[in-house]
């Protein structure tokens, strides 16, 4: 390979390997933007209904009794968010896999054959981002708490936000590294990754990332327009069913396009992993 | 050496017209963003072909086959040319901030140099975008070298900075004057035809809006890639000039 970039083009091609299989995990990004959809719909009527009574009965958003609420609406709500969470799981769990296969360089896609090794790898994934955020969390969330100026809140935001960024782009080598060996201890061996970061250059490895993250950018934008513009023909052909065009381009684009983007990224993580033990 | 440049780029470029024109059928759709990145990254395949090889040499018109690669190139020679243009633009901004605190003369003053210097490094800065992509290229794309400032100036130092921006000028004043000739001929040529259609007693505004229709079809389809081609061949082949 003469250029690191070539990892770039071989990962925007390597979903088209297995069409079915990409479709595949389309399905459950599919079902998710479904569920959104839905969330924000019910939230919206939730919060109508909510504005509603306060205004009926003059009485403070707090004072409201539980009863008068849209209870149903409100179980139905989060039940959608842990089933979307769950889905979430699985998703993590493909990607994992996707990085996987990247790194033992196998040019077939994941399958979905094992589905409860999918769940508990999804989990792993779950819990090293999790780890990986709780610092910057806990400083924006404790920075907050103890001091209430205006003039700090900024700073603190601006630190936290720095911390994020550090964070997420260890956080890249620490899945890789879990996923090579197979072991969630591995995410936070931090000798090892700096290691394998500084064996690949800094320069270089924060540079791929961010190219990656351009190109993956580009693509989004480009096919969120293409879709708009898709979205708002639609809306003015068929009138009064904005709710069920919008659910129809949110399957499109999760079937399609957040797969994509997503399998293509992990591709590139998994190939950067491979480029850094060498 | 200047003028064999130019002689090969012109007819490396008119050699096949379906390439012009499938390259303007992709600028047709590049409002959708994404054919942007196709345009450029087939600019940098005729870079790339034209830095490994020599002058009046008889390298065909690379073709446009590997769709996802030609889309990759074209996001690096984009990122490219945007970080050599962002050291000018800042160095304004500096200037521009500095002199909005002063007040009088001394602001003007610092304006006016502020302008020159700026106009100083956007010419580098052009200068060494090209050469940085053609450095590019001939390192097998290697990223890391478009921005190896010390090795750009090195192959800069060795054609001679003279060359290059004389090189450089030609070009935007070739590129211009096709256009502009080509533009003239045309309506040159509906210019007669709507007098005598009029002589003759016909109404010669439907022969002016064919004009402008053929005018526009004609730039988009085949003088613009024309002249892309032209200027990506003239720059490729100026970065084979070191010695």
């Amino acid at each position: 390979m003469a250029s690191i970039t070539d990892h770039v083009v071989e990962g925007l091609k390597y979903p088209f390997n297995d069409i079915k299989k990409l479709l595949g995990c389309g399905v459950l990004f599919a079902l998710m933007s479904a569920i959104s959809v839905f969330i924000s719909a019910k939230s919206l009527d939730i919060f109508r209904f909510t504005v509603h009574i306060t205004e009926n009965t003059n009485s403070s958003l707090s004072h409201i009794p539980f009863s008068q609420l849209p209870t149903g609406d409100i179980y139905l709500v989060a039940g959608l968010v842990i089933v979307s969470f769950i889905i979430t799981l699985f998703i993590f769990g493909y990607q994992y896999n996707v990085v996987k296969f990247s790194i033992d360089k196998k040019s077939d896609l994941p399958g979905f054959g094992d589905i409860l090794g999918m769940l508990v790898n999804g989990i792993k994934y779950f819990i090293v981002i999790l780890a990986y955020s709780i610092i910057p969390l806990a400083v924006f969330a404790g920075g907050i708490a103890l001091t209430g100026d205006a003039s700090i809140v900024i700073a603190i935001a601006v630190i936290s936000a720095l911390l994020f960024l550090i964070a997420d782009f260890l956080l890249i080598m620490a899945l890789n590294n879990m996923v090579a060996h197979d072991s969630i201890k591995k995410a936070f061996d931090f000798s090892e990754i700096t290691g394998n970061i500084s064996n690949l250059g800094w320069g270089k490895y924060i540079g791929i990332i961010i190219f990656t993250i351009i190109v993956y950018m580009i693509i989004m934008v480009a096919v969120s327009f293409i879709l708009s513009m898709i979205t708002g023909v639609f809306i003015a052909a068929v009138s009064n069913q904005a709710l069920a065009v919008s659910l129809f381009i949110a399957i499109i684009q999760g079937l399609f396009v957040d797969s994509y983007g997503t399998i293509f990224f992990n591709r590139v993580c998994g190939s950067i992993y491979r480029e850094s033990i060498k | 050496m200047i003028l064999d440049i130019y002689k090969d780029a012109l007819e490396y470029s008119a050699k096949d017209w379906k390439t012009l024109v499938i390259l303007g059928v992709i600028c047709l759709f590049s409002f959708l963003l994404l054919p942007v990145f196709l345009v450029t990254g087939y600019n940098y395949r005729v870079i790339n072909t034209a830095v490994h090889g020599v002058i009046n040499g008889r390298d065909p018109l690379p073709g446009f086959d590997d769709v996802i690669g030609m889309f990759v190139d074209g996001v690096k020679f984009v990122i490219v040319q945007l970080v050599y243009l962002l050291v000018p633009v800042i160095v304004f901004i500096i200037f521009a901030v500095i002199a909005g605190q002063l007040t009088g003369i001394a602001s003007s003053a610092l304006m006016v140099v502020g302008c020159i210097i700026t106009f100083a490094l956007f010419v580098v800065a052009c200068l060494m975008q090209q050469m940085g992509i053609c450095h590019m290229a001939h390192n097998e794309g290697a990223f890391t070298k478009a921005f190896a400032v010390g090795e750009i100036k090195e192959v800069i130092d060795e054609i001679g900075w003279f060359s290059c921006i004389a090189t450089y000028l030609g070009l935007v004043i070739i590129t211009v004057v096709i256009a502009i000739v080509v533009t003239a001929i045309i309506y040159g040529i509906f210019t007669v035809f709507g007098i005598s259609g009029a002589v003759l007693g016909a109404d010669p505004s439907g022969i002016f809006v064919l004009g402008v229709l053929v005018n526009s079809l004609i730039t988009m389809f085949i003088v613009g890639p024309y002249l892309s081609i032209f200027n990506a061949r003239s720059i490729g082949l100026l970065y084979t000039m070191q010695i």
